[in-house]
């Protein structure tokens, strides 16, 4: 066991802070006794381990919530977002002009599909753990690359599965509304053609990754709207349904 | 100074105001340029003081907000990083601060003695330490300990240093890196 009386001097050596003569007396000391020795050692190693510690990355998700509270608090200006941020949809012609359809049985949306089908994309890139060193490697790179692939495949699993419902009730809906619904949907079918153009001309890009996302995430919305309206429509609630407009 | 050593300094805090004026005119990119190129540090910092990534996450978005907030006041008159990791670093303490005012206690809850026993009973194994395992450790240390040992030990600040950052006496820095390394002895190492 160390010698309780000369601790106070090996951790003043490892600090590089013992004057001359107790430095002297000490290493006179340690030449003579294991256990202080090995407790000087340890504590070396330690101080150089803790002073030779990199760099930890921070997961992917911090700076999606960073750039997303920006321009909540509108202090950006997102070029890359500005070129690619979906029209205004048009339900404001829709709101005028709706009819109520004749209804069959109300269409009920599956429990928790609003809440459960479509992942943000910050959800999507934070599951990594932090791994040594700042700069991300090529494995980092490609993983966070098939995590986002992963989530697209879920959004336009979603969408698919969306888009049966709404095709197949679109019948609830007058003409008017329906080609309303139409126009809204080639816009933000536009809009994800051209995040995943710029998604796949620059894959390291945060911005398209989160234009492409955006552009997945107003369909999905549209979507779900469409079919909250089919079953306003049906129930013959005008209220429920301008609601819906009104939301969207 | 010659020419040659102030060139490239020159020309890197003219690149760094560049960005800085980038940022400020609102352009998303140029910030998240300045974030890729100083958040590592800032999290790991974090990360060490506070002893878990949940609230590094979170103080690390703080910070870059409260830096994009106070841009117009960054002059160029030290490196932008420096900058940043004073802006972080007072993030962190007062993050600190008020964790250990809602515990209600400001002391290490480590009895000198006890650590003191423990530490020599341990001893490390010859093998080199593994980081994984070291960060893990240096977590498990009170608040107090770790970011004294954190300052010193992994930052490489000297003892006067470390004081001025806590708002402690020197003799407790030191006395808190000393028992950090030696609770680490005893949470890395047998008997």
């Amino acid at each position: 066991m160390a010698c309780s009386q000369y601790l106070t001097s090996i951790q003043e050596y490892v600090d590089g802070t013992l004057g001359p003569i107790r430095r002297a007396e000490l290493e006179q000391h340690l030449a003579g006794c294991e256990a202080c020795r090995t407790m000087a050692t340890d504590l070396e190693r330690l101080r150089e381990s803790a002073s030779s510690l990199g760099d930890v990355r921070p997961p992917d998700g911090a700076w999606l919530q960073i750039a997303g509270r920006l321009r909540q608090e509108g202090r950006i200006h997102d070029v890359s977002r500005s070129r690619t941020r979906l029209p205004r949809l048009a339900w404001a012609a829709m709101a005028a002009g709706l009819v109520i359809a004749a209804g069959g049985g109300l269409f009920v949306l599956r429990p928790g599909t609003r809440a459960t089908t479509a992942p943000t994309a910050a959800q999507t890139s934070t599951a990594a753990p932090p791994a040594g060193g700042n700069a991300p490697d090529a494995k980092s790179v490609e993983s966070v690359q098939n995590e986002l692939a992963a989530a697209q495949t879920q959004y336009e699993t979603a969408i698919t599965h969306l888009e049966q419902i709404a095709k197949a009730n679109q019948a609830s809906l007058d003409p008017q509304t329906a080609r309303t619904l139409q126009k809204n949907l080639a816009i933000t079918d536009m809009a994800i053609a051209d995040s995943s153009a710029a998604v796949h001309a620059e894959p390291t890009s945060v911005a398209a990754r989160e234009a492409l996302f955006d552009a997945l995430r107003q369909k999905v919305s549209l979507l779900q709207d469409t079919i909250s309206l089919i079953n306003e429509m049906r129930k013959g609630n005008n209220a429920g349904a301008a609601q819906v407009v009104n939301k969207s | 100074m010659h020419p040659s050593a102030a060139g490239p300094a020159n020309s890197g805090r003219a690149a760094e105001m560049a960005l800085v004026e980038r940022c400020r005119k609102g352009e998303l990119g140029a910030f998240e340029e300045l974030y890729r190129a100083h958040a590592g540090r800032l999290y790991s910092l974090a990360w060490r003081m506070l002893g878990n990534p949940t609230d590094a996450e979170d103080l690390l978005q703080e910070i870059f907000l409260s830096a994009h907030r106070k841009l117009d006041s960054f002059r160029g008159d030290s490196a932008l990083g420096t900058w940043l990791y004073r802006l972080g670093m007072n993030q962190i303490l007062d993050h600190l601060r008020s964790r250990a005012a809602r515990a209600g206690q400001l002391t290490d809850g480590m009895d000198d003695a006890a650590v003191l026993e423990d530490a020599m009973a341990h001893r490390l194994d010859a093998a080199a330490i593994d980081r994984v395992d070291l960060e893990r450790a240096i977590a498990q240390l009170p608040d107090g300990c770790r970011a004294a040992f954190v300052l010193h030990d992994v930052e490489g600040l000297e003892h006067r240093e470390v004081a001025v950052v806590l708002g402690v006496a020197e003799g407790t820095s030191k006395s808190q890196v000393h028992k950090a390394r030696l609770r680490l002895r005893v949470l890395l190492g047998r008997k």
